[in-house]
């Protein structure tokens, strides 16, 4: 099993030098195409083989006949297979973020530009699991490459398998992509969390805490804002995306801190303050986080729970683990 | 392989795939292996359908253990295509007990394929070809249905991307066929096949040859080299029955004498026969034949071909006779005696009549007129129908019945011979044939079946007396159909009698013919003597496997053209046609349009790349951006535009 774990190391490693690292959008032509039989094929194999002895021993003409019209429908077989991969454009089509221990999902895009279908792509993720999927003649489909996750920082997707044994299952078509794309894992929130400490000076702040009660002004539209307090009338009149911003009179917005977090490791502290914040962004409160050397100001909405899990998950550069 | 358990839709595919590959096997399948199968599919299907429980382990190998016993038992034995054959049904059965998964559908479809092999062991006529190809194609549609991920199937769809395969895999197999050396000789035994063929055996009792004169399937066809004998020529000698214990004549036991030499006059007949299988080792030529294959049979003493393997499958083979001989001039005292024995005790009454004629006619010569004469003129009546004989059958037929069929004919004309001292044996064939004006051969079928005597006269060696030509000339100038009387269950008779049928039957035995010749008796001689009309010298196997490899790689060619055609992008606009020409040439060049990349931007690129280039991909690059772009495109522009790409290489 060693050797062969050695071997499979040495053939990805001329892969990947052979192909390079892929940008953009690939085209996955033949040079890119690896064919082989399956398990499946291999005994379909056998069988036809003792067809072909059975056949030539009783000297029987029809019974070859059969035999080798199965061998040559295994053989277009082989070619359909190839050619169902053959052609396909691929290209990232962006990555969600998991908590660490959950799965990231690498999404890629799939264009046909041919006439037939493209039937059972599919896409194999670093640890086995599969997803099967069809682009339609002309069209084109998505497919996620899953990736489990250790630890919070980035993971990279350095190599994934676009494969096909479409149609009987005889033969496995792949081509191997190094889309070294990379997909920020936020730190996991830690089970059990000390209340987030209180701000300071909770009457006197009440205009920094936004709330929904009084409206108090516009400001600029950021993504992951509420559609709902998008400013439309204004927007009409000039172009520009504004959101509705209200005075709240509800407790002002606490600004999560590292240094505010029980003593203990740096990652069970960083779990700590995530907990604060998918806490806070659950109660749809506002929020803020101060990092050394990083603040980001108190801001309530899916775009500052983002943000914030991604400070999280940079903070010291953990750099990136290799899915 | 995926896991996971299939739908109704994928077990029914399935289910109709082993279902035709099975129905050519029923009938000689012992009918409660048909039962037990059927009822395990139709359990199989209800389950499915209501959702029930398939059956555990335990129950799975009791039912397993019974059935192989119940085929050993049933089928004394594993040996055997018939055996075989049930036991794969068997497995299919059983295992359709246990089939959830795509791994389960697999093996179904492989042991179906491996039945439509089966079905080629038992037959290889046109019919059972047009029958197994569907069932395989339906076969390969199964697995295709259970190899798709996600839903089921959609109805015929399996069936028709199948089709469309199999039409694509159909010019490789046929190079295959073609150039596939051909092994000669067995890996292991010798087929075993034991299922009763109708034809003639090696003995006969009274009625035996009228039972087999109501069959009209062809027992063989010959193709002459020269012109057609006349039909009192065409006797084709089987079997020579020497033994006889007063009912049955049969084969001698004893096959230790030497062959008596034979003189052969006039001019050779060569030709060639196709027989049709027959399950025994007897081969059948025109009276006397003097070349055969040696490889494949051999004469015995009584000058009747033996194959050296019983013919279980159509054989050919080649074959020269002289119909003017002199055979066994000198007859040994063993030979004299074998040729004379009669059972003491039995047809007292034929016997006193052979001694008495004898004696009244003074030689052999007139005594063999003198009893074909009682034949002709006493009431003796040529019929398909004739009444049973008993025990001493000579006696009954000739003193009480008097109606009979060419072997009661020769039966009592042998052993009146005996009776009278003159060394005598019956001999078995078939005599006449159907001309057949389309494909320019000759059809005896098993309705020709006939038998004769051979006497031994001084001077003459064996000669060949046909009593039924007494009784009923027209049965050896014209056939049965004009010596038998209306109301006489002649086979095709009806047939002979339309023009228009008769034609359309011979027709259609000369598409059977070709089929015998081209695809089940096409061999290493065949595929030797297509080389050298091909041009080339001496073929032998290395230039088949050179011709196999170089049809393969062509057909696979085609096929990767074919598909490639098939996957073409869809462009309705000539111009993006002829900019795609321009792109793929690039592409050969290491310059490949990224699919993102706008045409101005690939055109800095190439520009980049190859200054060279530069003026002539700008001109084409300005006049597509143009022709797509532009409104009310120009056909002069589109011209120039294709001239321009024509005219591009890079």
């Amino acid at each position: 099993m060693k050797l062969l774990e050695t071997i499979r190391g040495i053939l990805r490693r001329w892969i990947r030098r052979r192909q390079g690292p892929d940008e953009g959008a690939v085209v996955l032509h033949r040079r890119r195409i690896y064919i082989l039989p399956t398990q499946l094929g291999v005994v379909f194999g056998a069988m036809l083989f003792a067809m072909l002895l059975g056949s030539l021993n009783y000297a029987n003409n029809l019974g070859l006949a059969l035999t080798f019209l199965l061998a040559a429908l295994a053989l277009v077989a082989m070619h359909a297979c190839h050619r169902n991969l053959q052609g396909l454009v691929v290209h990232g089509a962006g990555a969600e973020s998991p908590f660490a221990g959950q799965d990231a999902v690498f999404r890629l895009g799939f264009v046909n530009p041919g006439r037939l279908p493209r039937i059972d792509i599919e896409l194999r993720s670093p640890d086995g699991r599969e997803h099967v999927g069809s682009v339609p003649a002309s069209g084109d489909a998505r497919l996620a490459v899953l990736a489990p996750t250790r630890r919070r920082g980035t993971i990279r997707l350095g190599r994934c398998e676009v494969a096909t044994r479409y149609p009987f299952g005889l033969f496995r078509a792949w081509a191997v992509l190094h889309p070294d794309t990379d997909c920020r894992v936020y730190p996991r929130p830690a089970a059990r969390a000390p209340a987030p400490p209180a701000a300071p000076g909770a009457e006197g702040q009440r205009d920094t805490r936004r709330g929904q009660e009084d409206f108090a002004g516009l400001k600029d539209y950021h993504p992951g804002d509420s559609p709902r307090r998008i400013a439309w009338k204004a927007h009409a009149r000039g172009g520009e995306l504004l959101v509705k911003e209200f005075a709240g009179a509800a407790a002002p917005a606490p600004m999560f801190d590292l240094d505010a977090t029980p003593d203990g490791d740096l990652e069970a502290r960083l779990a700590v303050l995530a907990r604060w914040v998918v806490d806070a962004h659950g109660r749809g409160e506002a929020f803020g986080l101060r990092l050394p050397g990083l603040e980001i100001p108190v801001e309530p909405g899916e775009a500052q729970r983002r943000r914030c899990l991604a400070a999280l998950a940079d903070f010291g550069s953990p750099g990136p683990d290799h899915a | 392989m995926r896991d996971l358990p299939l739908g109704m839709r994928r077990l029914a595919w399935t289910l109709c795939g082993l279902a035709a590959a099975v129905a050519p096997h029923v009938a000689h399948l012992k009918p409660w292996v048909v039962s037990l199968a059927l009822a395990v599919a139709g359990w199989r299907l209800l389950a499915e359908h209501r959702g029930w429980r398939l059956p555990g382990r335990m129950l799975r190998s009791g039912v397993a253990v019974a059935a192989t016993a119940g085929i050993v038992l049933s089928y004394r034995g594993w040996a055997g295509l018939d055996a075989g054959t049930a036991l794969l049904v068997l497995m299919a059965a059983l295992k359709l007990l246990e089939t959830r998964t795509a791994r389960d559908h697999v093996v179904l479809a492989f042991i179906g394929w491996f039945l439509c092999l089966a079905t080629f062991l038992y037959r290889q006529d046109m019919i059972a070809a047009a029958w197994v190809l569907p069932a395989a194609w339906l076969l390969a549609a199964s697995l295709l249905a259970v190899s798709r991920s996600g839903d089921e199937p959609r109805r015929l769809r399996p069936f028709r991307q199948t089709g469309a395969m199999l039409l694509k895999a159909v010019p490789l197999a046929l190079v295959l066929f073609v150039f596939f050396p051909r092994v000669a000789g067995h890996f292991w035994g010798a087929p075993s096949n034991e299922r009763a063929v109708t034809g003639l055996s090696e003995e006969m009792s009274p009625g035996d040859l009228s039972e087999l004169s109501i069959n009209d399937a062809v027992a063989f066809r010959v193709r002459f080299d020269g012109a057609l004998p006349p039909p009192r020529d065409r006797y084709w000698r089987g079997p020579v029955l020497t033994e006889f214990d007063g009912f049955t004549w049969s084969r001698a036991r004893a096959q230790a004498y030497f062959k008596p030499a034979v003189e052969y006059l006039g001019d050779p007949l060569t030709y060639t026969v196709t027989l049709e299988p027959t399950g025994q080792r007897m081969l059948f030529a025109l009276d006397l034949v003097r070349d055969w294959p040696e490889s494949m049979a051999q004469q015995s003493w009584d000058y009747q071909l033996w194959s050296l393997q019983p013919v279980d499958a159509v054989v050919q083979y080649r074959a020269g006779s002289h119909t003017r001989y002199r055979a066994g001039v000198e007859l040994s005292a063993a030979l004299s005696n074998r040729n004379l024995q009669l059972p003491a005790d039995r047809n007292p009454g034929a016997r006193a009549l052979g001694a008495r004629m004898r004696t009244e006619a003074g030689s052999d010569e007139a005594f063999i007129q003198a009893v074909l004469a009682m034949f002709r003129e006493q009431e003796f009546y040529y019929t398909l129908t004739p009444p049973r004989l008993e025990r001493d059958s000579v006696d009954d037929f000739l003193f009480n019945t008097r109606r009979g069929f060419c072997g009661h004919f020769a039966s009592a004309f042998t052993m009146l011979m005996r009776a009278g001292g003159v060394p005598a044996r019956v001999v078995a064939g078939y005599q006449g044939g159907d001309w057949n004006r389309v494909g320019g051969y000759l059809i005896v079928r098993q309705s020709h079946a006939h038998a004769w005597s051979e006497v031994w006269l001084a001077g003459r060696g064996w000669t060949r007396i046909d009593p039924t030509a007494a009784v009923a000339p027209e049965r050896v100038e014209r056939g049965l159909d004009a010596a038998l009387p209306e109301g006489e269950p002649v086979p095709g008779r009806l047939l002979r009698r339309s023009e228009f049928l008769w034609e359309a039957g011979l027709l259609w035995d000369n598409v059977n013919a070709r089929w015998n010749d081209w695809i089940v008796r096409f061999s290493a001689e065949q595929q030797e003597r297509m080389l050298e009309s091909i041009g080339f010298e001496r073929p032998d196997w290395r230039h088949l496997g050179t011709l196999l490899g170089v049809g393969l790689i062509a057909g696979l060619a085609l096929v990767s053209a074919w598909l490639a055609w098939q996957f073409r992008p869809r462009t309705s606009d000539p111009a993006a046609r002829s900019y795609r020409r321009f792109t793929a040439r690039l592409a050969r060049q290491g310059l490949e349009r990224a699919p993102h990349e706008t045409p101005r931007d690939f055109l800095a690129r190439v520009v980049a790349a190859r200054p060279d280039l530069g003026p002539q991909a700008g001109d084409i690059t300005e006049l597509y951006l143009q022709l797509r772009y532009w409104p009310g495109p120009d056909a002069r522009d589109l011209a120039r535009l294709r001239g321009l790409v024509a005219g591009f290489r890079p």
